[in-house]
């Protein structure tokens, strides 16, 4: 009985492999590139988790909005098309973007060489770095003193693996969001996340919580687009360039940081 | 087409473990669900104001989706004060629901006992509970176990939802080294397959107890 459902498991798994394998070759045999279609379609979808505030979140109005959105609002600006951010999870986002159900992921993902293999990165629009988040009364005063503690990271970010390197017990989530709220209850020693993402949580909410320690390392986060639209990357890099010349970067910027991360 | 199942060799420790852990909560959950499911279900037959009670219970859970009372449960509670961990709280969601559907089936099974046992057990001088113990309830039970079982797969099933509050029970484990490596198709379908497998052998056991219990007709080519 066992072996007569693995063989339908096989067989299901072969009829999906073709079907794959079938649109795969259609979108090969497709004349035009990503930027013609984006031109055509009039509008430039790009993806983010939705849950990073304030580089991307939903604002009392349920529109998703913050830092990634707008900057991909002044790419589809000069791109002459209609912006359209929409919201994904997380762990999904590359997966979605080689499988084209969008155009590029605008969301505060960081430049790594694992993420390199699978898709191409603009050149940095901004920069930061992974931080220690901790209680105020937290004794942890670095990333050395995570081992063994219990720490929160959204699932399949660069916070997660540091933290797995430091030895420290994981609890993944979907959104910083959440695992800044399972801190306040009590569950979670630290949260390793963005240093901005952590300090805007800490103001706007409130959180008797504080950075632990320096950095535990710089990221370069940049755009992330299908290695098959070399036309997109040189557009969007195009009008990055340009907006960081034109004073539009450092507005939009200074809009949500008081100040230029580029 | 880039496909390169040979990447799950590398990681099947971590995702038998997470598979240890979907086990852990099904059976612990079923268990919960098992208990509570008795007390619904005696509830609901008593002619006594608790089967309202019952009714509301089953009511409640049947009519909200898993998901919402498993983030009730760990997101939501802390507020009043109580801050379950991620594994009680999945054990405690998957017991609370599992255990309304559970009330109807244990229900179900003692009303299909004719009502001429129960009679005739008081008139030997029985009490109503030794009937219900020794006459009613294990003929119950055999009527109630196809429907029992149905319920430990979709408790099994259902535990990959704990994977959003936190749990690293299989989907979570796969989800994990998913993003990691981007090599979705093949740890979900490894996944897929873990459940497949342990989902046959729950039936595979469920089939050969039926079987014991139904003694008296394994003759007639049961």
């Amino acid at each position: 009985m066992i072996i007569k459902k693995f063989n339908v498991l096989i067989l299901v798994t072969l009829i999906l492999l073709a079907a794959t394998g079938c649109s795969a070759a259609k979108s090969n045999s497709e004349p035009t590139t990503t930027l013609d279609r984006i031109k055509a379609d009039g509008k430039l979808t790009y993806a983010m988790s939705g849950q990073y505030p304030p580089f991307n979140f939903y604002n009392e109005q349920n529109q998703l909005t913050g830092f990634d959105v707008e900057i991909g609002q002044e790419i589809a600006k000069r791109m002459d098309v209609k912006p359209a951010p929409i919201a994904t999870e997380w762990d999904g986002l590359i997966a979605g973007l080689t499988t084209s159900k969008f155009d590029m992921i605008l969301g505060s993902m960081a430049i790594t060489d694992e993420r390199l293999q699978k898709v191409d990165f603009s050149s940095p629009y901004y920069r930061s770095g992974a931080q220690v988040i901790v209680p105020t009364d937290s004794n942890i005063s670095s990333g050395a003193d995570l081992k063994g503690k219990t720490v929160g990271v959204v699932l399949g970010t660069t916070f997660e693996t540091k933290a797995r390197e430091l030895g420290a017990t994981v609890k993944t989530y979907k959104g910083d969001p959440d695992a800044f709220n399972d801190m306040v209850n009590g569950r979670l020693d630290a949260v390793i996340s963005d240093k901005i993402v952590g300090l805007s949580a800490i103001n706007k909410n409130h959180y008797a919580f504080k950075l632990a320690g320096n950095l535990l390392y710089e990221e370069k986060m940049g755009i992330a687009i299908r290695k098959d639209s070399p036309k997109l990357l040189e557009a969007v890099n195009n009008a990055l360039g340009k907006m960081m010349e034109d004073g539009t970067y450092q507005q939009i910027s200074e809009k949500y940081f008081k100040a230029d991360i580029r | 087409m880039n496909l390169d199942f040979s990447i799950i060799i590398k990681y099947l420790p971590f995702l038998l473990q997470g598979a240890g852990l979907t086990i852990e909560l099904a059976v612990l959950g079923i268990a919960f669900g098992i208990l509570l499911g008795l007390v619904a279900a005696f509830m609901k037959i008593s002619q006594t104001p608790l089967r309202y009670i019952a009714h509301f219970y089953i009511w409640l859970i049947r009519g909200t989706p898993l998901l919402v009372q498993l983030f009730l449960i760990y997101f939501g509670l802390p507020q009043l004060g109580i801050t379950l961990d991620a594994f009680p709280s999945s054990v405690l969601g998957l017991g609370i629901n599992s255990g309304a559907y559970l009330a109807e089936v244990f229900r179900g099974g003692i009303v299909a006992i004719p009502v001429g046992q129960s009679e005739a057990s008081l008139s030997l001088g029985m009490g109503k509970f030794l009937a219900m113990r020794r006459i009613i309830f294990p003929q119950a039970l055999r009527i109630a176990l196809p429907a029992l079982g149905n319920q430990f797969i979709i408790s099994l099933k259902d535990s990959s939802l704990c994977s959003v509050i936190t749990m690293s029970e299989l989907l979570q484990t796969s989800q994990r080294f998913a993003s990691v490596t981007f090599a979705s198709m093949e740890f979900y379908t490894a996944a897929a397959g873990m459940y497949l497998l342990l989902t046959t052998v729950i039936s595979a056991i469920l089939r050969s107890l039926e079987w014991r219990l139904a003694a008296e007709n394994r003759t007639r080519g049961c």
